[in-house]
């Protein structure tokens, strides 16, 4: 198939499903740029691979996506670590916004996870596969999983539990959150 | 709280995600890279492993002449845009004229140093103000309040002008904006227009500075494909007397920037202040500042001096106003 067909095909393919694998790849590095950045080099590895790739190249892209996030987000960490993106002061008793808060707040805080516990938690709870299909998406064991998802809930469910009754204060969670998997 | 963790998690995703597009042409640009990185490795294979970096280069110098120039999005850290926005509003001696639009009453403000001025107007749907400021519904949008600096015995000095009962009040020192927007009272000034301060710059810029923002993503505005930086929502208790007079208790603040990406100064401004928690229900109030810099002539810098209109009449303090 010629180049520029092809070059073709994929656009054509990314107007059609582009935007799920865009909001993946937000949810797996944090921003829209990022984001971009982490399709496009998952883009030149399909390139590279297309004479050995058949049928739906969404599935490639997927994996590839999770390999990258889960292997590139360490060279990030310095500078996330950085980001005091849970700055939350001064907070109330329990208002009608509440929850809505706190649901940001759990995503702020999976953007604070280590690589691997944060590609798991997407991949149950965003692409909703079970504990054997996120393994073997990831190319680990079921018991791998299912202890980056407990560490991962477990790191969420002590925001969620704090969140309404700190009586003012939702302490700096970045800190202790972004090493390691 | 008792919350199901995980649906939290599943709605928060989505939300957090439901804007996001697919960009154009992204196939095209890993084409084009992918392409500059084989280029890389033949030329480095040729000359030896040592050449490797300045091949590299020199290809990506190349490149940049003979194709497009990539968009502004690519490869661009929250970092790096944000240190650029501080080293432009540092470096600007420019005038800063923001158009503001909150719920039909729009606002002018100008800013130049320590100088200032913020003129309300009348809504479209308020028309000419009497003087206990309540609307007549007729006629078109005029001045309704002014605040900020002006030159009194040759000093600068704080001043607030209303217009629909012809007083102003002032004479003390101009009005000071906190070091930063990095204390939460401080940030709830982001949530509103930019109302009068003493070095907007520089308060915006150690507001970038502390940590209180990151870049989400780029806008398309008139053309001009902006970065979009957000600062963290702040939410506090308001004072007694404040709650008192809304009833309600809490404020939760947010605020965006909108930059230019050839500039890196602010082109438009988004804040949000919503007030909630009492039996009143919640009350928002959202702004956007379309924002222009200007050359720093005699006439831009006139403006962004309050005037008081002759005839009108001094009172002590805003409470008489």
């Amino acid at each position: 198939m010629p180049q520029d067909q092809r070059l073709e095909n994929l656009e054509q393919f990314l107007a059609e499903r582009g935007q799920g694998l865009m909001r993946t790849a937000v949810l797996l590095t944090g921003s829209v740029d990022a984001a971009e950045d982490l399709l496009q080099t998952a883009l030149e590895r399909m390139l590279r691979q297309r004479n050995r790739l058949h049928g739906d190249p969404e599935g490639y892209l997927r994996r590839t996506l999770y390999n990258l996030a889960t292997d590139g987000f360490r060279r990030q960490g310095r500078w996330r670590r950085k980001l005091p993106m849970l700055q939350t002061e001064a907070r109330g008793p329990a208002d009608p916004t509440a929850e809505v808060d706190l649901r940001d707040a759990l995503v702020r805080l999976l953007l604070q996870l280590p690589p691997r516990q944060r590609v798991v938690l997407v991949l149950r709870y965003w692409e909703q596969l079970s504990g054997a299909e996120a393994a073997a998406r990831l190319g680990c064991s079921e018991n791998t999983v299912k202890s980056a998802a407990s560490r991962g809930l477990r790191r969420l469910r002590e925001l969620a539990e704090a969140w309404p009754d700190t009586g003012g204060q939702l302490h700096d969670m970045t800190a202790t959150g972004s090493q390691g998997s | 709280m008792n919350v199901d963790v995980e649906d939290l998690l599943r709605k928060g995703m989505e939300r957090f995600t439901d804007e996001v597009q697919a960009p154009v042409g992204l196939a095209e640009r890993a084409a084009r890279a992918r392409r500059r990185r084989r280029q890389a490795v033949r030329v480095a294979a040729a000359a030896g492993a040592a050449t490797v970096v300045t091949a590299a280069a020199v290809i990506a110098a190349t490149g940049a002449a003979s194709v497009p120039p990539a968009p502004p999005t690519q490869a661009r850290t929250a970092a790096y845009v944000i240190t650029r926005v501080e080293n432009a509003l540092a470096g600007q001696h420019l005038v800063f004229r923001g158009h503001t639009t909150s719920g039909g009453e729009p606002s002018i403000t100008w800013a130049y140093g320590p100088q200032n001025r913020f003129v309300e107007f009348t809504g479209s749907g308020c028309g000419h103000a009497l003087p206990d400021g309540s609307c007549t519904n007729t006629g078109g949008s005029e001045p309704y309040l002014a605040q900020g600096t002006a030159l009194i015995g040759g000093k600068l000095t704080g001043v607030y002008v209303t217009y629909f009962d012809r007083k102003w009040s002032g004479g003390g020192s101009p009005y000071a904006e906190p070091a930063s927007a990095c204390s939460t009272t401080a940030a709830l000034e982001m949530g509103g227009p930019p109302v009068p301060t003493d070095h907007w710059s520089a308060f915006i810029n150690a507001t970038l500075a502390c940590g209180a923002a990151t870049v989400t993503g780029h806008v398309r505005i008139d053309g001009v494909d902006t970065t979009k930086i957000t600062g963290s929502p702040v939410t506090v208790r308001l004072s007694a007397g404040y709650a008192n007079v809304v009833r309600e208790k809490w404020a939760r603040a947010r605020w965006t920037l909108y930059v230019d990406p050839s500039t890196y100064l602010p082109v438009r401004m988004y804040g949000s202040t919503e007030t909630y928690g009492g039996p009143a229900g919640s009350t928002r109030f959202a702004s956007v500042t379309d924002v222009q810099w200007l050359r720093p002539t005699a006439a831009n810098i006139a403006k962004t001096l309050v005037t008081i209109p002759p005839g009108f009449r001094h009172v002590k303090s805003p409470a008489d106003q």
